[in-house]
């Protein structure tokens, strides 16, 4: 972490990039995205995050157009923070006027973002993997899907009772494989 | 998406010299001081019917000469600082509101020698000069803010109260010459409204027109 040297750089590419130097502002912006994308989405939340490109977007269209406010002998990454920040409040302000988040009757008031848990999703799959097809698939459906024991073994044909045994079997040769237990 | 844009930045990219937002501010600063010239002549003069007589040989007149220029100065050093994103400046405005308690104090303090009586006070114009002075300073204003449209002031109300200040500032020195006033509490709280009533024009519709 040497925030002093990317201040240089920063500075050094926009110098160039005032004075004309193409090559040298096609960098600066490049640089410039990679550093906004995170620092945007970090400041998103969960519901607007897929709008930090569009930040990063309109916040390189404001350093073009206005990059005649840049100050030559200040620091380029506090006028840069500025910029974004600006971009930012406008954009929070946009929203809290008009929040598009829709509230339908019939959609889950608590629906969760499941694309946050895509790898924890994957990681079972990979476990169930290791029980029989029509146990993983009972532990799936009541466990995960939310289920009734009743329902999962009406779909499979067979008595709540056996479903009951099956998924319980289940969970133990699970446990004992990855709980960790040395039995 | 993003590739796409940076691509058609850097290929639209021409050179900006130093101090490019300071030359255009000047540039707009001095269309609007010229615009005004004649147009203080046509609307004060030949409309309103006040006639051009600079009082040069009172006291009063360079008072008022130097007062109203320190606002048009005070305003001329912020409206640049204030039209960039980390511009975030104070001093001009407490500045301001120094000059304006000096006038104050003098003007009282002329007023009670001369035992409070009301011509000290209200002249002749008290009632047109608030207003005129706004008038006068129309010319630099709108130059000013549409020069700076195209600036990134951190406050847009900020920035267009320096140059409400800037042009109010210049608007009363150009009306001083105009102006037949000679008491000193006259120019503390007339003038001074004028200027401050163009300052809050230039910030109501620098709110508008310089939000970016």
């Amino acid at each position: 972490m040497k925030p002093d040297s990317t201040e240089q750089r920063l500075r050094g590419l926009m110098l160039a990039s005032l004075d004309g130097d193409a090559a040298a502002y096609r960098v600066l912006l490049a640089d410039l995205t990679r550093y906004l994308r995170p620092w945007f989405a970090r400041r998103l939340s969960a519901a607007h995050v897929s709008h930090a490109e569009d930040l990063v977007q309109e916040t390189l269209l404001a350093v073009h157009s206005r990059r005649m406010t840049y100050d030559r002998s200040r620091p380029f990454t506090a006028w840069l923070h500025a910029i974004a920040h600006h971009k930012f409040v406008d954009h929070v302000r946009r929203h809290a006027i008009r929040p598009t988040v829709p509230l339908d009757d019939d959609a889950p008031i608590f629906a969760s973002d499941d694309s946050a848990h895509a790898a924890d999703r994957r990681d079972v799959e990979a476990v169930l993997a290791t029980v029989p097809d029509r146990t993983a698939d009972l532990i799936r459906q009541t466990k995960l899907e939310g289920a009734s024991v009743a329902e999962a073994a009406a779909r499979h044909g067979m008595t709540e009772t056996a479903a009951k045994v099956s998924i319980h079997r289940g969970l133990k040769s699970l446990m004992g494989r990855f709980a960790g237990g040395g039995k | 998406m993003t590739d796409e844009l940076i691509n058609r930045l850097s290929a639209d990219l021409e050179p900006v010299p130093p101090r490019a937002l300071e030359r255009r501010i000047w540039t707009a600063l001095a269309l609007g001081a010229l615009v005004t010239l004649p147009y203080a002549y046509i609307v004060l003069d030949l409309w309103l019917g006040r006639p051009f007589v600079p009082l040069m040989g009172e006291r009063m007149f360079w008072v008022k000469f130097v007062y109203t220029l320190a606002f048009a100065l005070i305003g001329f050093a912020a409206v640049p600082a204030l039209s960039r994103p980390d511009g975030r400046i104070r001093w001009p405005f407490i500045l301001s509101g120094l000059g304006l308690l000096v006038a104050l104090g003098f003007g009282t303090m002329r007023w009670m020698e001369s035992d409070w009586i009301m011509p000290e006070l209200m002249g002749q114009t008290a009632m047109v000069c608030p207003w005129l002075i706004p008038l006068t300073g129309l010319p630099v204003l709108a130059a000013l803010l549409w020069a700076m449209r195209p600036l990134a002031p951190r406050s847009a109300t900020m920035a267009g109260l320096a140059a409400g200040l800037l042009a109010g500032g210049f608007g009363a020195w150009t009306y001083a010459f105009f102006c037949g006033e000679d008491g000193m509490m006259f120019m503390a709280v007339w003038y001074s409204l004028g200027i401050a009533l163009t300052a809050a024009l230039g910030a109501v519709l620098g709110r508008v027109l310089l939000r970016w």
